[in-house]
């Protein structure tokens, strides 16, 4: 994991230079774009494209993760267990559904802009984290089940200092997927008006210009690797491994 | 002292205990053996409301337990299960804290608790408190979940099939530990299990269970030298019987006193004597084993004394 920590600040400042600064990257682009055109977009600034791009995965997934977490703690308590194979069946449907397909629902029915978007990344995230969520609640041992009630932790106590807690990396892990899924489905937004990095993409497709193509993919796929690692390292503060350290720091 | 009356439990059409009543008296260990599925642990888990009776009533020290919020009441009473059930995200310290912290105590005194705990259970509270229930060994673990039952003085521990995940070695010393223990601090226990041998060993009283019902619930002595049922006999071994009966006695009490009087019968003088623990069934098969017909003795009282072949024999035989 240490071995980890140079790639990753590499990364990141090499992220962070590109979004303020792309100007010193046009001698690499140069080649990309047709002769006489911009080798950075110019429409807009990267710096605020990629604000916008996190921005509408974050409104999204944040959403999502509490409403897929909540979802998958009511299914799991004795009231609503009747309904647990129902949201499983649905958990499991999220992953062969194509993110695109809710983007073209979506559409007809709020227009174009942002909001078409924002729901398709709300809805796709809702389905691996709300699996996930199920796997990590009904995955607690029942012999620990069983010792949290044994010891008087009320429904309640249990749920909040045992399950939650024991359910965390799969959740997390969740949501990772879900994150990362949206930061994609998001440059598609581009195509129906959503501000972000597929507007750069678009831009480059319709005017044939590679130097635009390439980076506004390079930086989504970028983005998409840093929040993939930042969510791995947040699921490994929670995990056994973070207990440990907490432990520890106690 | 803790009473059932009448407790039945019924599950879909199963009936998993049929109307059983026992009394178990404070400061006593209450052994139930059964084989599989014969309700034993579904008769403990009523005890601290798990498991509501279908019909019947659990008395504590002659209070209705239905009458307590079943956290509450879990509160009061130690529970001990099979593997263990640590809490895994938590250390070992952390989780033997579970039941003071839900109480609220103060940090300091739950600190103090912890390990004191720990200590009473030879568990280093350095070495061990720190650690996650997947760092420690089955022995240790079961030990941290023996000191999580204990942490806030219950009057009442049960326990299920407790040592049944460990090895003979330290299921032994678990066992001896347990005894220690639970004289110690004068805790009512109601132990389940399936070993008779276990049974024999830790109960005052013993509770046969087969298909929901007790078919016996007596003290060791008495369920050996009359077993109420063909089953009970089946349960206790028939060829283990004369062996067990010995097995609950300490050899000195049959043992003569030593001296210039007692003559060369007391075999050889130089045999270093037998602790004074020893069993009578112990003894005996010393005997056999060496060829001997006596054997020395130590008493607790630092005399010694021989017993002889044919006194154990004949003891091993009820009246
Ligand atoms: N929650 C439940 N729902 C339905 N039936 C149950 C439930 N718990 C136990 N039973 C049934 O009740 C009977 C007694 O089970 P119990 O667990 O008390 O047995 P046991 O004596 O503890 O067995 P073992 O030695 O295998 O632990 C069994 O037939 C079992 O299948
Ligand atoms: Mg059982």
């Amino acid at each position: 994991m240490r071995a980890a920590w140079p790639v990753r600040l590499v990364l990141w400042a090499l992220v962070a230079i590109f979004v303020l600064w792309p100007g010193l990257f046009a001698p690499l682009l140069r080649p990309l774009a047709p002769p006489g055109m911009p080798v950075v977009y110019d429409r807009a600034s990267l710096s605020g494209l990629t604000a916008w791009h996190l921005g509408l995965v974050a409104a999204a997934i944040v959403p999502s993760a509490l409403m897929a977490i909540g979802l998958a703690i009511l299914v799991t308590r004795p009231a609503g267990a009747d309904f647990l194979p129902l949201a499983r069946a649905l958990g499991g449907f999220g992953q062969t559904f194509p993110p695109v397909a809710v983007l073209a629902l979506a559409v007809p029915v709020v227009g174009f802009g942002a909001w078409p978007t924002l729901i398709a990344l709300f809805l796709y995230g809702l389905l691996p984290i709300l699996e996930n969520a199920l796997a990590g609640l009904t995955g607690v041992p029942p012999s620990v089940m069983l010792a949290a009630d044994g010891m008087g932790m009320t429904p309640r106590q249990r749920l909040v200092r045992v399950e939650l807690p024991l359910a965390a990396p799969l959740i997390v892990e969740g949501v990772r997927i879900s994150a990362v899924i949206a930061i994609s489905t998001a440059a598609i937004g581009s195509t129906v008006a959503a501000p972000g990095l597929g507007e750069v993409i678009i831009a480059g497709l319709n005017a044939n210009n590679m130097a635009f193509v390439v980076q506004g993919g390079l930086l989504t796929a970028a983005l998409a690797l840093i929040v993939h690692d930042a969510l791995g390292l947040a699921g490994g503060l929670v995990g056994p491994r973070g207990a440990r350290a907490r432990t520890a720091a106690a | 002292m803790i009473e059932l009356q009448s407790v039945t439990k019924d599950f879909a059409g199963v009936r998993a205990v049929n109307d059983v009543s026992l009394t178990v008296e404070q400061g006593t260990v209450a052994a139930v053996v059964g084989t599989s599925g014969s309700g034993k642990s579904t008769l403990l888990r009523m005890v601290n409301r798990l498991i509501e009776p279908t019909s019947g009533r659990i008395l504590i020290d002659g209070a209705d337990t239905a009458g307590v919020p079943a956290p509450d009441l879990r509160r009061r009473i130690g529970y001990v299960i099979q593997d263990h059930g640590l809490f895994p995200h938590w250390s070992a310290a952390r989780n033997i804290a579970t039941v003071p912290v839900l109480l609220r105590w103060p940090r300091a005194q739950v600190r103090t608790r912890v390990r004191e705990l720990m200590e009473m259970l030879q568990l280093d509270p350095d070495v061990i408190g720190p650690r996650l229930p997947h760092e420690l060994s089955g022995g240790q673990a079961q030990r941290v979940g023996v000191a999580r039952a204990l942490a806030v003085r219950p009057e009442l521990l049960l326990m299920d099939e407790p040592f049944g995940a460990l090895d003979p070695v330290i299921r032994a010393q678990a066992q001896a530990d347990l005894a220690r223990v639970q004289k110690r601090l004068g805790t009512t226990v109601i132990l389940v299990t399936h070993d008779m041998a276990e049974a024999i060993r830790l109960g005052d009283r013993i509770a046969v269970m087969r298909a929901g019902r007790v078919e016996q619930f007596a003290a060791p002595a008495d369920i050996i030298a009359r077993p109420a049922t063909p089953f009970v006999a089946d349960l206790l071994g028939e060829g283990d019987r004369a062996f067990r009966y010995l097995s609950l006695r300490p050899a000195a009490d049959l043992a003569r006193p030593e001296g210039p009087g007692a003559g060369p019968a007391a075999g050889d003088a130089d045999a270093p004597p037998l602790s004074p623990g020893t069993t009578m069934a112990e003894a005996l098969s010393e005997m056999i084993w060496t060829g001997r017909d006596h054997v020395r003795v130590a008493r607790a009282d630092g005399t010694g004394g021989t017993v002889s072949r044919d006194d154990l024999i004949r003891a091993g035989r009820p009246e």
